[in-house]
């Protein structure tokens, strides 16, 4: 036994269990325990087996302990996805509705690598994951053993960090700075690595202590004490008292740093409209008369109007991503100053220029920002300003063909959003269907919305539905999906009976990939490559019945759609809605890749301010 | 314009390669590179050169900092000049 750490160790805080032997696998397990980790999404494999079995050997344990005869309430449940993948997204899926560090367990090889999307996906949109790899003994590594990938280098290059546990000493500290890792400053997924021998390795639990990672620390220190000063918020105050059009736009930093109320508090004070992006949903409340709801590629008309009109731009927590600013220097045209509040260093300035920018959190700085401002007693003057944006509103509002006998993906949104008003959690695939979601329901709050930002991962949907259950156990969960996305992850549609989940599936299907045959009609010519699913012989119902949903129902007349809504979303356990859509629906508005926010098409039902260009010739390699 | 970057550099398995791949990924060309221990065995001092504007210059140093493993970017050019 170690005798230094015993010493340092004989505190009042000192873990109950310091100075027992465990093997590797029970170190990682007790961590996990540590951590508050009540859900575990995983799949067994050869390399793992030793983590496996710590896990049901603690929930055992556990039970045992809390006096059940048998595990009735698992301490540390264990989720079963079909696909890795599934795991991974199960994970995202519980981080995202839960604030918390979601966990996956997965074996080596291709257990590790069917993990690369979902930590590549939680990267992009900043997500906090930790994610065990079983890998192979270390003495095996470099041999092409089986089930051997070279993890710690595929991983390396799309998660936050990657540890490759060499030294079993060092395995209790490296998984607990794993969780450090994954939710400090700006969130990510992070990787441990671990061999086989080093779970099997006895070791002596310490009960406390992380790597040192002096860099990062000492970074983070910097960025998360970073505070406003006087000449700070002056120099943004005077710049929003010039302004007679400011404009906030909200991110994913928002949610990511638990800002909301900040958010409305700043919002409160000095009556900024606000646009959110994709990522931002629910950080702002968009039923409010000041919320501009979605900007962007497929923002509402009145948001990009906005953007168009405003002469000043404060980002929080979002970073001009190219579906916001496809062409940097024509976003915001007219604003004379761009604010910008990040928590991560390299977004400042990365796409445009900004005038002032403060990198800290997000939350003190709204909060400082306000007291600031009224303690200076400053109040923007925006009557006209409101009524420019409440006209906006009025003139150019979502809409589409309402007298049409196909069912409008459009309005089963707005049908399910009549019983739901912003308080169930939707997640989404990737496509068309996202798009209408996150355009025609109302975001009251943080952490509704699970949607691939970034990445745009088809298949999303299903297993993040999943994940946001287990977090929000008496939430309701919706999956809006497509017919194509959802197939690329339909083995887990067996996974929400078999742990009986009350998920609400909505699939709509226009029988192909919507959004590829939209780019199609408008940059192809209508040359539907490899989009067509119409020679498909699924039938998305009998699989649901197949894999145990006790209500699942095709949808495909009009009159139907909101007694069938209505009965769908009441049903109590899993339900599966597949709604035949007009196949022809398109996305709008659209702002085209390559193109300003002045020359968006708005479609036949979206009132547009200019008509657009047509330059249908234009060959763009933007994307 | 040519620049010389000084990386300090936790002496971790895969730490090199994440320099490296972030350089890749980013889409920036390196010249040259060499690695060497400093008299601290667990730190090592990653010297690497790179032609690029001003603004890439300044998002490179931005991302490699945001590198768990580094300890240090320095650019001696920029920091003479200052």
């Amino acid at each position: 036994m170690n005798a230094p750490a015993l010493k340092a160790d004989t505190t009042t805080d000192r873990h109950p269990l310091a100075g027992h032997g465990m093997s590797g696998a029970e170190v990682i397990v007790q961590v996990l325990a540590d951590e508050g980790v009540d859900v575990l999404f995983g799949y067994s494999g050869g390399a793992i087996l030793p983590v496996y079995d710590a896990v049901f050997r603690h929930n055992a344990m556990q039970a045992r302990a809390d006096g059940h005869g048998e595990a009735m309430h698992e301490a540390m449940r264990l989720v079963v996805p079909a696909n890795e993948q599934g795991a991974g997204f199960m994970a995202a899926g519980y981080a995202r509705a839960s604030g918390k560090v979601g966990v996956a367990i997965v074996t080596s090889g291709p257990g590790a690598t069917n993990m690369v999307t979902p930590v590549r996906d939680s990267m992009a949109d900043s997500i906090p994951l930790v994610v065990i790899c079983g890998q192979v003994g270390t003495a095996a590594i470099g041999s092409d053993a089986f089930q051997e990938a070279p993890v710690s280098n595929i991983m390396g290059a799309c998660a936050k960090h990657v540890f490759l546990v060499t030294d079993a000493a060092q395995l209790e500290a490296t998984v607990r700075t794993a969780f450090t890792l994954a939710r400090s400053g700006r969130p990510g997924p992070v990787v441990v690595d671990v061999p086989k021998d080093v779970q099997n390795t006895a070791l002596s639990f310490r009960g406390a202590g992380e790597l040192a990672l002096a860099g990062y620390r000492t970074r983070l220190r910097a960025v998360e004490q970073a505070t406003l000063g006087d000449a700070d918020c002056a120099a943004l105050f005077d710049a929003l008292m010039q302004a007679k059009r400011p404009l906030i736009y909200a991110g994913g930093g928002v949610i990511a740093a638990e800002a909301a109320d900040a958010l409305r508090g700043f919002v409160d004070a000095f009556g900024l409209p606000v646009a959110t992006t994709l990522m931002g949903l629910g950080g702002f409340d968009s039923t409010d008369p000041l919320a501009l709801h979605l900007l962007g590629m497929h923002g509402t008309a009145y948001a990009n109007y906005a953007v168009e009109d405003c002469d000043f731009v404060l980002a929080l927590g979002a970073r001009f991503d190219d579906r916001v600013a496809g062409v940097p220097e024509k976003f915001a045209p007219r604003a004379k100053f761009i604010a910008q509040v990040d928590i991560d260093p390299a977004e400042i300035g990365k796409v445009k220029r900004v005038g002032w920018h403060h990198v800290g959190p997000l939350r003190q700085a709204l909060e400082r920002l306000t007291a600031w401002g009224r303690a200076h007693g400053l109040q923007p003057q925006l009557a006209a300003w409101h009524a420019h944006v409440a006209e906006l509103k009025r003139a150019h509002p979502m809409d589409y063909d309402r007298t049409s006998a196909l069912v409008q993906p459009y309005a089963v949104i707005e049908a399910i959003n009549r019983h739901t008003r912003g308080r169930a959690i939707v997640s989404t695939g990737v496509g068309q269907h996202q798009m209408w979601a996150a355009q025609y329901f109302d975001f009251r709050a943080p952490r509704h919305w699970l949607t691939s930002g970034s990445m745009g991962t088809m298949g999303f949907g299903l297993p993040a539905a999943i994940g946001a259950q287990f977090a929000q156990p008496r939430k309701l969960v919706i999956d809006v999906d497509g017919d194509a996305s959802i197939r690329m992850n339909l083995g887990e549609l067996e996974t929400v009976t078999t742990y009986g989940l009350p998920i609400k599936v909505v699939v709509l299907n226009n029988v192909g990939d919507g959004m590829v045959r939209q780019w199609q009609k408008l940059y192809f010519k209508g040359r539907f490559a490899a989009s067509d699913k119409s020679l498909h012989k699924k039938d998305f119902v009998l699989a649901a019945q197949a894999d145990g949903f006790g209500w699942a129902r095709r949808l495909q007349r009009v009159d139907e759609l909101e007694p069938v809504i209505a009965e769908f979303l009441a049903f109590d356990g899993p339900a599966f809605l597949e709604v035949m859509i007009d196949p022809d629906a398109g996305v709008y508005p659209m702002v085209g890749p390559g193109a300003s926010y002045a020359q968006m098409i708005t479609g036949d039902f979206i009132a547009s301010r200019a008509a657009p260009a047509t330059d249908e010739d234009a060959t763009s390699h933007m994307f | 314009m040519h620049h010389t970057l000084s990386i300090l550099l936790q002496n971790e398995a895969g730490a090199l390669v994440r320099v490296a791949g972030l350089f890749a990924a980013r889409g920036y060309n390196i010249d040259t590179l060499n690695v060497a221990p400093t008299h601290d065995p667990a730190v090592s001092r990653l010297t690497l050169s790179l032609q690029c504007d001003d603004a890439a210059l300044g998002q490179i140093l931005q991302q490699t900092r945001k590198l768990v493993d580094v300890l240090q970017v320095a650019h001696p050019a920029t920091a003479l000049a200052a």
